[in-house]
């Protein structure tokens, strides 16, 4: 039993050495950050004009559920999440190319370990960052985030939302250890979390079918859920989404194992 | 005590074959032809602990898919292979804490980080410590003269300084065995000759097994007292390396650039060297270092006439493998 805690203690002291290391070289990339916030600072932007003219055709302050101040900070939410989360396929894809996975796999520390460390540390930092320049544009068009335990519920829910974002990603990147080209099936993924996540759109507004459909997908548990608890606290059951967010991380966890078990074993490690 | 040992290690590889043009690749799309590529044969090797061996061999012989099975990153085809005790690609995490790997062309280092934080994760990841960790990274920073290095970014490094800290990152966690894959690679003369120093010193203090891969000679010749050469995936010759240097390492070239004007008959005549290559100005002059010594041959060659410029190199290893392979009949490599 000791054995085991001591396993586990050694473990998550080299999952923190990964994500301090991890948030140390973030902060070299600063023009990469620029140019992010810039990006961000559009589209939401032109999503606010967008809300803000169906809003005033609709002529009501309620759409499906969403004050024009809720559905702005949703978009807020779901657009600093998604673009927090790092480029996993692309590094996972690059590392089986030039053969760099190599290194990661002559450490003692697990390879998905490591990964979830780093891309935990990064998104979270992004995240941050990106709300930051989120409130520049929301702030002013539709007034104060003032969403009370909404704000907690974001908080919560965003680590298992980064954690199921980790596992789908990642399903798609160890395919690279076959095909060693995931970018199509990445693209796909991309777009899956884009319409039926509820990126661009609330599942809410969505037809009555599809709804039903995404309830059954683990889409909705990377951007509806923290995005639509922060913005309506009370209309949230927050132990059932965190139910729902344990079980796609169980799920996805066996898979992502069961995937990485298979993959390394057929890996072609590149280069001399 | 043995550190590593393998029977019939074996890996064959399916690889894709495709025609040329635009026709070739819609017919591999729809009838992809396969053909079977065998990376290593039957490799059968014994390392004692302490050794430090050079394994050897062509661009596609064997070399880094041997040391990847070892290592446990690839997974055999068929054979048998015990490093430490362990079986690599079965218990590669507890084979991990053992093992040290450098392989040359590519980075443990963070690249936007300074060398130190590196050896702080790796400090972590191997479970130091922290004061073992400081005293050993003291001592190897030390050693290694890595000093001023250790709180620059990675990026602002030459290679030179960048692979000394790579090194010495690799030795951080006392490894028992020691990969080296082309440890030397792309560095100057100097560089080389000091990491081949710094090598040796931890092989002779700390008793580190060295395994290492080298395209330079240089690293054979002066790191390692035995030498294992593949070809085709099989192996060609495993003999000590101050045999190997009596029979084949017993040339070594240089390269002379003559002034405007200047006579190169002069050139010959110089006992155990001889002219075998001439390119404009630059001529280059084999020397059999069995008949005479560099030094002999240069002296007599600036008493004769005037020279721009020179420099010796030991012959490239291409070179002396080509020989060894000529020396031997085919049915003697292992197949």
């Amino acid at each position: 039993m000791n054995g085991t805690a001591f396993r586990w203690k050694a473990a998550v002291r080299k999952t923190g050495a990964v994500a301090q290391i991890t948030l140390r070289q973030q902060l070299a990339y600063k023009a990469d950050f620029v140019f992010r916030s810039l990006f961000l600072l559009l589209i939401l932007f032109v999503f606010v004009q967008l809300w803000s003219t169906a809003y005033d055709g609709e002529g009501s302050e309620v759409v499906g559920g969403f004050t024009l101040k809720q559905i702005v900070w949703y978009l807020v939410f779901t657009e600093a999440l998604t673009m927090a989360g790092p480029p996993l396929c692309a590094r996972i894809e690059e590392e089986v190319k030039n053969g760099d996975i190599a290194v990661r796999l002559t450490r003692p520390f697990s390879y998905l370990a490591y990964h979830y460390a780093s891309y935990l540390s990064e998104a979270l930092f992004r995240f941050v960052i990106h709300l930051g320049v989120g409130s520049a544009i929301a702030w002013p068009f539709v007034g104060a985030p003032s969403f009370g335990f909404g704000w907690l519920g974001l908080a919560v829910l965003s680590i298992g939302a980064l954690t199921v974002d980790f596992l789908l990603k990642a399903v798609v990147a160890l395919c690279a250890f076959w095909v060693e080209e995931v970018r199509g099936l990445d693209f796909v993924l991309q777009k899956l979390q884009f319409t039926v996540g509820g990126m661009l759109l609330p599942i809410d507004l969505m037809p009555e079918w599809l709804q039903r459909v995404c309830a059954w997908l683990p889409f909705q548990a990377v951007l509806y859920f923290p995005a639509r608890t922060a913005v309506n606290s009370e209309g949230a059951n927050l132990a059932a989404q965190l139910g729902v967010q344990l079980a796609w991380t169980a799920l996805l966890g066996v898979l992502v194992t069961e995937v990485y078990r298979r993959g390394v074993k057929k890996l072609h490690v590149n280069g001399g | 005590m043995i550190a590593l040992h393998t029977r019939a290690l074996s890996k064959t590889f399916k690889v894709k074959r495709k025609q040329a043009g635009l026709a070739g690749s819609f017919r591999a799309l729809m009838r992809p032809e396969w053909e079977t590529k065998e990376a290593v044969k039957r490799i059968d090797l014994t390392v004692e602990a302490g050794e430090t061996v050079a394994f050897l061999g062509p661009n596609g012989a064997g070399k880094s898919t041997t040391i990847k099975m070892l290592t446990g990153i690839m997974h055999p085809t068929a054979g048998e292979a015990k490093v430490l005790g362990f079986v690599p690609w079965k218990e590669r995490n507890a084979l991990a804490y053992r093992i040290g790997t450098v392989f040359g062309q590519k980075s443990q280092l963070w690249y936007h980080l300074p060398p130190v934080d590196t050896f702080d994760l790796i400090s972590r990841i191997y479970e130091l410590t922290r004061g073992d960790y400081l005293t050993r990274k003291r001592d190897l920073v030390d050693r290694f003269e890595i000093g001023p290095y250790m709180n620059t970014p990675v990026r602002k490094l030459s290679l030179g300084e960048r692979m000394r800290c790579e090194i010495a990152a690799s030795m951080l966690h006392r490894p028992r065995l020691l990969f080296l894959d082309e440890p030397t690679i792309g560095l100057d003369a100097v560089v080389k000759q000091r990491i081949r120093e710094l090598i040796r010193e931890r092989n002779r203090t700390e008793g580190t097994t060295v395994f290492l891969t080298s395209h330079d000679a240089g690293d054979v010749e002066q790191l390692c007292s035995r030498a294992v050469v593949i070809h085709h995936g099989g192996i060609l010759l495993d003999e000590p390396v101050e045999k190997l240097k009596r029979e084949v390492l017993n040339r070594k070239t240089i390269w002379l650039t003559l002034p405007e004007g200047a006579d190169p008959l002069e050139l010959r005549g110089a006992e155990g060297a001889e002219v075998t290559e001439k390119n404009g100005r630059r001529y280059r002059v084999s020397v059999d270092l069995k008949r005479t010594g560099i030094e002999q041959v240069l002296r007599l060659l600036i008493g004769r006439i005037r020279i721009e410029d020179v420099s010796v190199e030991d012959p490239p290893l291409e070179e002396i493998i080509q020989h060894l392979y000529r020396m031997r009949k085919p049915e003697e490599v292992t197949t």
